[in-house]
């Protein structure tokens, strides 16, 4: 079951196509990464779902059914840029928010409460928005978005002015809203949290797009020839790789934690898996083996280079 | 509680709670009644420092003849004009031709400072009279004295209103408080008005629009806000009509001296001959009138039906003029659309106070922009209670309408970022579920 449909939906500003014939499905319970370089329209997209604009053709679904301003209200939205009364104080706030959201007053304040403490900014209840970091105004933005447990979330950019502890601490909070049955959308240029995270990505570029699908199947779709060829101690790599030469091109060496020496490379055109195990097993005591899947990262590189050189020619 | 007054309560609470609020609200009323006692105060009790004028009198008549008092000061001198300006202490150095007795000539007045069309006045009149009795004199058979004295006449008038029980009434005082009401009105208006643009700009700004617009209705939002803030606006007025009655009531008649609140409770009891009073008439009808406190509250009243509505159409326009720009520079331009109407409000108001009852001022109190401040400068007149009817019924029905139009634009408006609307997309948006 899909929780959110779009199909072909477009947006034109101006004489600008910022969305054109977008069609994403987000399955309920899952993760859904929406990449896509800086300007290529995810914005926009998030904003249709959250009916804040109109697409101008299109459809967007929600639980099967015309998406109205009624269903908004089951979804939680945090903006790219924080949306925060500068000037209110930040537990005030929160309870306004939550209140909005149908909590009662008692309920709301309970609740924050418990949420202020996880996030360990229990201290700036009484303190304005204004005087917070960026961070800090994130984590109380974060805490308003799923405080009334939405049955679907969307995150724009999410980790962006968090330091890595806190960029932590969200994902592990995503990971849990979706274990709780949430369904979650989120906007990142942050692989590393993709790969982490998401069961299904939408790359859009240029506002049309390029590739969408699961991520295990995405990874190993452009895993390219890698592999990961391990050796004992004893063996002296730098031979192994001289040797190695005419049928693989290896690209980095390193050990892993049982101290054994591993060897990142790629299969060079024509060579066969087969061959290269069977020389590399000849050359020093061969203990394991396994396909490199490719990083969110080289997708993401890959793809949008390649639709940007389409566009070109 | 409904979403509306959650937006309500946050909108009044975040700002009743502020200092500046709470501080212009009580110094206000005190800072008002200390402007208008201030001059009475001096009149009352201070010692007014006169011009002090030495005068080089070539006609030999009428230097001599000059009465100092307590706005001037006159003093013979047989200086040179120019010494005699440069002496110090003196204000001015009039001279007077020789032979003006005989034929009108000008005098000559030398100053080092501004002069005013009364200073002018003021002494040519005085030397006109002089020149007056010497050119009478020249008939001996007259006792110039004796006529002038004894035609000598000082008229004031007590006007009745026969429409309204023959209540007494001078237009001196209803021209001050219909002054000081438009005045209210118009601050309120602009100031408030401009507070509800101010916010949406700011919500629009920092994004907080995008979140709340998933729990609330955008015409829910803005008519939330322009409640909230309508609130705030009541609030203040209603604790300055307090402030004021009860300062009115209780400590203007402490701090009055005795015999002038004599005068007073004569006066409200049409028992005083206006001639016999220390103090000027206006003034005791002031002083009367302040401590009339049905009075008061019928005039806040007034004031307080016409803000509300006035504030309710004003604030919708400044609500779709808000929702339609990114930020403050650019609302600069397009809040000409309401605060010319105030403006104008506030000219034609001027108009209405000097001829309440003219076909212009009539009008203009009917007119929904410019009826509030307009109606609220005539009412001090007392005038007909259905032509306040009728223009409290125009408003009410031209601020549904305007709110109508308002949300409309506010729904399409908050939501365009960078580039602006286009009507094919305004009307769109208008149907759009």
């Amino acid at each position: 079951m899909n929780i959110l449909e779009t199909h072909d939906v477009c947006k034109v500003y101006g004489d600008r196509k910022v969305l054109d014939d977008i069609s994403v499905s987000v399955p309920e319970g899952t993760v859904y990464g929406l990449l896509g370089p800086n300007g290529a329209g995810k914005t926009t997209l998030i904003r249709i779902i959250n009916h804040i604009t109109a697409p101008d053709s299109g459809t967007v679904l929600f639980n099967g059914r015309q998406l109205t301003q009624d269903d908004v209200a089951h979804i939680g939205y945090l903006p790219e840029e924080r949306g925060l009364y500068k000037k209110m104080k930040v537990g005030d706030q929160a309870v306004f928010f939550a209140r909005l959201k149908g909590l009662s007053k008692q309920e709301a304040t309970r609740q924050l409460h418990d949420w202020f403490d996880k996030f360990d900014i229990a201290a700036w209840w009484d303190r304005k928005v204004e005087e917070l970091s960026k961070g800090m105004a994130q984590k109380v933005q974060f805490i308003v978005t799923v405080l009334h447990k939405p049955s679907l979330l969307i995150f724009d950019e999410p980790f962006s002015g968090f330091d890595p502890i806190n960029a932590n601490l969200l994902r592990d909070e995503i990971i849990k809203l979706k274990n709780d049955g949430a369904t979650v959308i989120f906007s990142t240029h942050n692989m590393a949290s993709v790969e982490e995270i998401c069961d299904n990505i939408t790359l859009i570029n240029g506002g049309r797009n390029i590739l969408t699908g699961n991520v295990q199947r995405l990874r190993r779709e452009y895993a390219d020839g890698r592999f990961k060829l391990v050796f004992d101690q004893s063996t002296d790599l730098r031979a192994v790789m001289e040797q190695l030469q005419p049928m693989a091109n290896c690209f980095n060496t390193s050990t892993d934690k049982r101290d054994r020496n591993v060897l990142a490379l790629k299969l060079t055109n024509g060579a066969t898996l087969h061959d290269l195990i069977d020389k590399a097993n000849s050359l020093g005591s061969l203990r394991g083996f396994e396909e490199v899947e490719a990083s969110m990262n080289d997708i993401f590189i890959n793809a949008v280079g390649a639709a940007q050189n389409n566009q070109m020619i | 509680m409904s979403t509306t007054g959650i937006i309500i309560g946050r909108e009044y609470g975040e700002r009743v709670k502020k200092k500046s609020f709470i501080i212009t609200t009580l110094l206000m009323p005190i800072l008002m009644l200390a402007l208008m006692a201030v001059p009475a105060m001096i009149a009352l009790w201070g010692s007014q420092t006169g011009k002090n004028i030495y005068v080089v009198d070539h006609s030999g008549v009428v230097g001599s003849r000059l009465v100092s008092d307590e706005d001037y000061t006159f003093t013979l001198t047989s200086l040179t004009p120019d010494s005699a300006s440069n002496t110090e202490n003196v204000d001015g150095v009039l001279i007077i031709p020789a032979g003006i007795i005989e034929r009108d000539a000008p005098v000559e007045y030398l100053t080092d400072e501004a002069t005013s069309i009364s200073l002018e006045s003021a002494l040519t009149s005085r030397v006109a009279d002089i020149v007056e009795q010497e050119r009478m004199a020249a008939y001996p058979d007259l006792d110039v004295e004796k006529i002038i004295s004894s035609v000598h006449a000082d008229i004031s008038m007590k006007t009745f209103r026969t429409d309204k029980d023959n209540e007494q009434g001078s237009s001196g005082l209803s021209y001050i408080l219909g002054l000081v009401l438009t005045m209210m009105l118009y601050m309120c208006l602009l100031l408030y008005g401009q507070m509800v643009m101010t916010g949406i700009i700011e919500e629009k700004n920092n994004r907080v629009l995008e979140i709340v617009v998933s729990s609330v209705k955008p015409s829910r939002l803005m008519l939330g806000k322009i409640a909230g803030i309508g609130l705030v606006a009541v609030t203040q007025i209603a604790i300055w009509a307090v402030l004021i009655t009860v300062i009115s009531a209780f400590v203007i008649p402490a701090i009055l001296p005795q015999s002038i609140a004599n005068e007073v409770s004569m006066f409200n009891s049409g028992n005083l001959d206006p001639t016999q009073a220390t103090i000027d008439t206006d003034l005791l009808q002031a002083l009367g009138m302040l401590g009339d406190t049905g009075y008061l509250i019928n005039l806040f009243a007034m004031l307080l039906a016409f803000l509300i509505l006035g504030f309710l159409f004003y604030s919708s326009i400044f609500a779709a003029i808000g929702s339609a720009v990114d930020n403050i520079q650019d609302a600069s331009q397009l809040q000409t659309f309401a605060v010319m109407p105030i403006i104008l409000g506030i000219m034609f108001s001027m108009s209405a106070i000097a001829d309440p009852t003219s076909s212009l001022s009539v009008w203009m109190s009917m007119i929904p922009f410019t009826s509030p401040m307009v109606m609220m400068a005539r009412i001090p007149f007392g005038i007909d209670p259905w032509q306040i009817a009728a223009s409290l019924a125009i408003l009410l029905i031209s601020t549904v309408a305007m709110i109508w139009l308002a949300a409309k634009i506010y729904r399409v408006g908050i939501f365009m970022y960078g580039k602006k609307p286009t009507w094919k997309e305004l009307i769109k948006w208008t149907r759009y579920k």
